[in-house]
């Protein structure tokens, strides 16, 4: 490899809602571990409140806009070798893609590390991605920009019912919807494109309430690949990954599809040429025969930032000494300091990440969540078991709950209400769930209308049953006593 | 009651993960009488770690969880406390509105300091985003819950061996102080400023009365149990007034109203009012200028890190205001009071830490409205400002240190008998940024309630070219030409003529509804005129955004609670990405940003040369 002696490294800017603290975490890492191997660090990052900027975190830090025309004056100034964009969220591969497109990075001799141009395209645009991945036969759901009814109604009988509609550009987050019939697309359709500022809608192929999973995986330039670490979203498709609950390991794949999922991420990984981390998204039906690639982020993520506290097994750290060179059986996992990063990591525990959602601040937005991320934040827990962990982590949230049910903060939900948020999702779903089986309701009913696993709503119900049995005991205590 | 079976019960209840709280409601107990049964019956939490491995290898670096055993031996647990001398930083949990990544900021701060001290630290925290809940942060991270319980556990635990010298909350925001009290009854020392004193400026009472003591000003205000005291309270200090609520329905939180028909109006439909949900009313100070300071003490000595200007105006909430150090429109003895009043409430509070205040100045007055002493939002951007790290001297005092012996390796300025100023080298401007794109539906209008995520920074050596670089870094790009769009409800209209008549001497053209424009033509500037959404559905001021036409959008809220023609083209605004500014300070802010940006190019300056003029790097 060629000699790099100076690399820029980019942070994520502001706290928004899908790009949070996590960079400020993998960006202090990448720092870290560049000037471990020698390598003259330059930061840029616009957030003031982030670690990374301080001053002995890197040899040079740029508290400026990640703007392209600010940067070039960095650029000019500092003559960096190569820049690391992969650490700084869709910020940062954007403002690479973006530096790319204007000749800049040309213009310097700058060198992108962790992902090149061509992989952050194919991740970015919906039909590069179908085609990069119709090149190794990796199955992705269909989706077409369609400017009338009469388009939609094309598609949606070319790929069959039921489909998601989503407006381009609405004016007050209306128009969307699923359609199970061509009556009710037309319908959505119609609102749609009367909604949307640009007159245009989002057909897609609905993977409505199938499985969800999320792989990371580290590749390094000889072509080893490890998966450290496999989660599994709680709440099923139709909800973002990051408003779901989830949990690691994945606790409800047998197996033999699991094998099949972790042989589709690496041969994605792979096919992209992408050398450090890759978080890669799974729908898988419910049936457990068919699953689609969702999406595939070339770069550390929030989920990584989970998968690396998960796992302790240090992810932005390792992918930036990949993203110059060094290979996993190279470097050593600072951990256990004996394990080489060619190690895949094993859990022992369970592990339940929530999200925290800013709804107490903004009392008039729409609480359903769904596709889109609304939450600011989220926390982890660690357990011995599904049922522990998920306790811990919502004592976490720090939103007045010392449990899911039982601490006296519990809410009374009428039938309705809780068919309702069943179906329909909000930051209380977890609670209602609770609230139905103490009521009575079958674990069978709650599963058909929610579309989570089985699995989890028993565990729920044995933390259901236990706070029944401890109510028991306070009338053994009573009698006792009298 | 057969001991054995109650033991039974109550561990496979925490071994499903119950909490002691959770507990005690259901048992009719109280969460200590839990704790005091547990602990007899030998219920305790062991500690695991988690090291990549599954124990196949030992771990160098690992950190913890807690988990409850059927059978208990001391060699289960793994967390090994050492027979060093330590503190337990608390942090702040997950990122929300209000409290996010600064918080976490200030508690790295705090483990650096410690290190540097020689002292253990250990860290609980559950959030897995954060650099404090990086492996190689702190010496040891207990990934908990934050709350009285697991903290109390890890407390036990870590004084089981060496010296546990204490527990500080400063840096967790309100989530760790709200634990402060509880912890010190139970028996751990907190350090740095007292709970005592905590709950001083906290209790709205106890503060005023201290405020009068000091003989410092603080706007009029009263708590109202009835809708008739609230009408009384509001006439007798003036319209207009802030109204806060404790408990809250249908949606409507903290507002600022103007007339008595319109708190009739919010007492009615928005607050349950009663002796358990009072209603707190204060005197608004409309137009004053108001200020953040973040000052560190060591219960005698104090450092002023800065007095950060708020750009936006009073009624906006501090950390949605974008603020300026230094500040740019203050007269000294305005400066002066403000570094009189922050060195005796220090003082008068007993501070051993960080404090911050806010003021509102109006009329050559400066008021106190409240006192957290506390690190707050501001602590990384004042200390990156300015170049000193607040929150890692502020842990130095908690431990003993003196605050004269601290900053004798900073350029700071003495500007009184034992009180500091730190001396800024450039303009350094906090915007703040917003999850609007995000909250489809959400008016993107600043209020009395936080509604950021996070903020960005500008820097550079005016405040035209510092706000230009702020406002890139909030993903807003002021145009440097084009089309303007103005619409300010009344109260404004008298403000908006100077910032319009500047942008069209800078070459923008004007476009205003029919009340902006009749103000704006009056003052001889030329303005389009557009329909409002009302007036015509189709052919109105969206089309033009919509085509591209609009390259920035000032409008104000007339703060109706109706969906308004304003709320569309605000929130119009986010959709299309245009930049838009809802307050007029933050028009006249932006004007001063795109006259500096066409008449100067932009330089790029890096932390060492903020810090360059520093006797030594810290």
């Amino acid at each position: 490899m060629e000699s790099i002696k100076k690399v820029m490294v980019f942070g994520s800017g502001p706290i928004v809602i899908g790009q949070a603290a996590e960079f400020d975490f993998s960006g202090s890492q990448a720092c870290k571990a560049l000037k471990e191997e020698g390598i003259y660090t330059i930061l840029v990052n616009s957030n003031p409140a982030t670690i990374q900027t301080d001053t002995d975190m890197a040899d040079k830090v740029y508290l400026e806009p990640l703007h392209p025309t600010i940067v070039e004056k960095i650029i000019e100034k500092e003559r960096p070798d190569a820049i690391l964009p992969t650490m700084g969220g869709q910020t940062g591969l954007n403002l690479a893609l973006e530096l790319h497109r204007r000749g800049i990075l040309d213009k310097y001799g700058i060198k992108l590390l962790g992902s090149n141009i061509r992989t952050i395209e194919i991740a970015e645009d919906r039909e590069l991605f179908a085609e990069a991945m119709a090149e190794i036969n990796e199955p992705v759901t269909k989706c077409k920009a369609v400017n009338s009814v009469d388009e939609a109604v094309e598609f949606a009988e070319e790929i069959g019912y039921p489909v998601i509609v989503r407006p381009a550009f609405t004016l007050g987050g209306t128009g969307g919807g699923i359609a199970h019939n061509k009556e009710e697309l037309i319908d959505i359709t119609s609102k749609g494109l009367k909604y949307s500022i640009i007159n245009q809608v989002l057909i897609d192929e609905s993977v409505l309430g199938w499985k969800e999973f999320e792989l990371e995986v580290m590749r390094d330039r000889k072509d080893t690949c490890i998966i450290v670490c496999g989660m599994e979203n709680i709440d099923p498709m139709g909800i973002h990954t990051g408003e779901s609950i989830v949990v690691s390991p994945i606790q409800t794949l047998p197996d033999e599809f699991y094998q099949k999922l972790r042989n589709a991420a690496i041969k994605i990984i792979r096919h992209l040429g992408i050398e450090g981390g890759c978080n890669i998204q799974f729908a898988v039906n419910k049936e457990m025969t068919e699953y689609r690639v969702i999406e595939v982020n070339p770069r550390v993520s929030r989920s990584s930032a989970l998968a690396s506290k998960a796992t302790g097994y240090p992810i932005a750290r390792i992918a930036a000494k990949i993203a110059i060179g060094k290979t996993l059986d190279e470097i050593l996992n600072d951990v256990t300091k004996e394990t080489p990063a060619s190690f895949e990591p094993t859990l022992d525990y369970v592990v339940v990440k929530i999200p925290r959602w800013p709804f107490d601040k903004f009392k008039t937005v729409d609480k359903k969540l769904g596709t889109s991320m609304k939450s600011t934040g989220e926390v982890m827990a660690i357990g011995r078991s599904f049922e522990e962990a998920l306790q811990k982590a919502i004592r976490s949230l720090d939103i007045g709950r010392f449990g899911i049910i039982g601490d006296g903060k519990d809410k009374d939900y009428t039938d309705e209400e809780i068919e309702e948020i069943l179906k329909n999702p909000t930051d209380e779903r977890i609670f209602v769930i609770a609230k139905a089986l103490e009521k009575g309701w079958s674990v069978e009913k709650i599963v058909e209308l929610t579309d989570i696993d089985e699995f989890f709503i028993k565990k729920i119900k044995n933390i259901v049953d236990m706070k029944k049995e401890l109510e028991k005991l306070k009338e053994e205590i009573k009698k006792l006593n009298a | 009651m057969d001991m054995e079976k109650l033991k039974e019960i109550l561990l496979k209840a925490k071994k499903l993960g119950f909490s002691d709280k959770q507990i005690a409601n259901l048992l009719g107990m109280d969460e200590i009488e839990v704790r005091d049964l547990r602990k007899k019956l030998n219920i305790i939490p062991l500690y695991k770690m988690v090291d990549t491995c599954a124990a196949e290898f030992e771990a160098k670096t690992p950190y913890y969880y807690s988990a409850y055993e059927t059978f208990v031996y001391k060699e289960q647990d793994e967390s090994n406390p050492s027979d060093r001398k330590k503190v337990i930083i608390i942090g702040s949990g997950p990122i929300r509105i209000g409290q996010g990544i600064e918080f976490d900021y200030s508690s790295v701060h705090a483990v650096l300091a410690l290190k540097e001290m020689g002292i253990e630290a250990i860290i609980i925290n559950n959030n897995p985003e954060t650099v404090s809940t990086d492996y190689d942060t702190s010496d040891k991270l207990y990934f908990e819950p934050i709350t009285f319980e697991e903290v109390l556990n890890i407390a036990e635990r870590e004084k089981e061996k060496g010296e546990l010298l204490g527990v500080i909350v400063q840096f967790g925001g309100q989530t760790a102080i709200n634990l402060a009290m509880k912890l010190k009854n139970a028996g751990v020392n907190i350090l740095g400023t007292t709970p005592e004193n905590i709950n001083a400026a906290e209790d709205r009472e106890e503060f005023s009365k201290l405020l009068k003591k000091l003989n410092i000003p603080q706007a009029e205000g009263g708590t109202a149990y009835t809708k008739e005291e609230a009408l009384e309270i509001a006439k007798r200090i003036g319209y207009p007034v802030l109204v806060r609520p404790s408990y809250v329905l249908g949606g409507r939180a903290m507002q600022i109203v103007y007339s008595e028909d319109e708190l009739i109006e919010y007492m009615e439909e928005a607050v349950k009012v009663s002796e358990e949900h009072p209603v707190l009313i204060d005197k608004f100070l409309e137009d004053a200028i108001e200020l953040d300071v973040d000052a560190v003490c060591d219960g005698e000595s104090v450092l002023i890190g800065a007095i950060m200007e708020h750009i936006e105006e009073a009624g906006v909430h501090s950390g949605d205001s974008a603020t300026v150090i230094p500040p740019q429109t203050l007269p000294k003895e305005i400066i002066d009071t403000v570094i009189d009043y922050t060195a005796k409430l220090a003082r008068a509070l007993n501070i051993v830490g960080l404090l911050n205040v806010q003021y509102a100045v109006k009329d050559g007055v400066v008021y106190v409205l409240e006192a957290n002493p506390r690190a707050s939002r501001t602590v990384p951007y004042v200390s990156k400002s300015v170049g000193i790290p607040l929150a890692k001297l502020a842990t130095k005092i908690m431990l003993g240190k003196k605050l004269e012996e601290l900053i004798k390796d900073y350029d700071v300025e003495k500007v009184a008998e034992k009180v500091w100023i730190a001396k800024p080298k450039y303009v350094s401007i906090k915007e703040a940024v917003f999850p609007f794109q995000k909250l489809p539906g959400v008016d993107p209008v600043l209020g009395p309630e936080m509604k950021s995520t996070g903020e960005a920074i500008g820097i550079d050596k005016d405040f035209g070219r510092a706000y230009y670089k702020a406002q890139l870094s909030a993903n807003m790009e002021l145009p440097i030409v084009g089309n303007v769009f103005i619409s300010v409800r009344d109260r404004d209209k008298k403000h908006i003529v100077d910032v319009a008549k500047k942008l069209h001497e800078l070459g923008f053209t004007i476009y205003a509804t029919e009340g902006t424009a009749k103000v704006l033509r009056e003052n001889g500037i030329p303005a389009i005129l557009v329909k409002k959404i009302s007036e015509s559905p189709n052919d109105n001021i969206l089309k033009l955004m919509r085509d591209g036409k609009m390259h920035l959008i000032i409008n104000t809220s007339s703060g109706k609670k109706a969906k308004s023609d304003g709320y569309y083209i605000r929130r119009a605004a986010v959709d299309l990405g245009i930049p838009y500014i809802t307050t007029i300070p933050g028009a006249k802010a932006a004007v001063k940003a795109i006259e500096a940006v066409k008449t100067g190019e932009l330089s790029v300056y890096s932390l060492d040369e903020l810090d360059a003029r520093i006797k030594n790097r810290f």
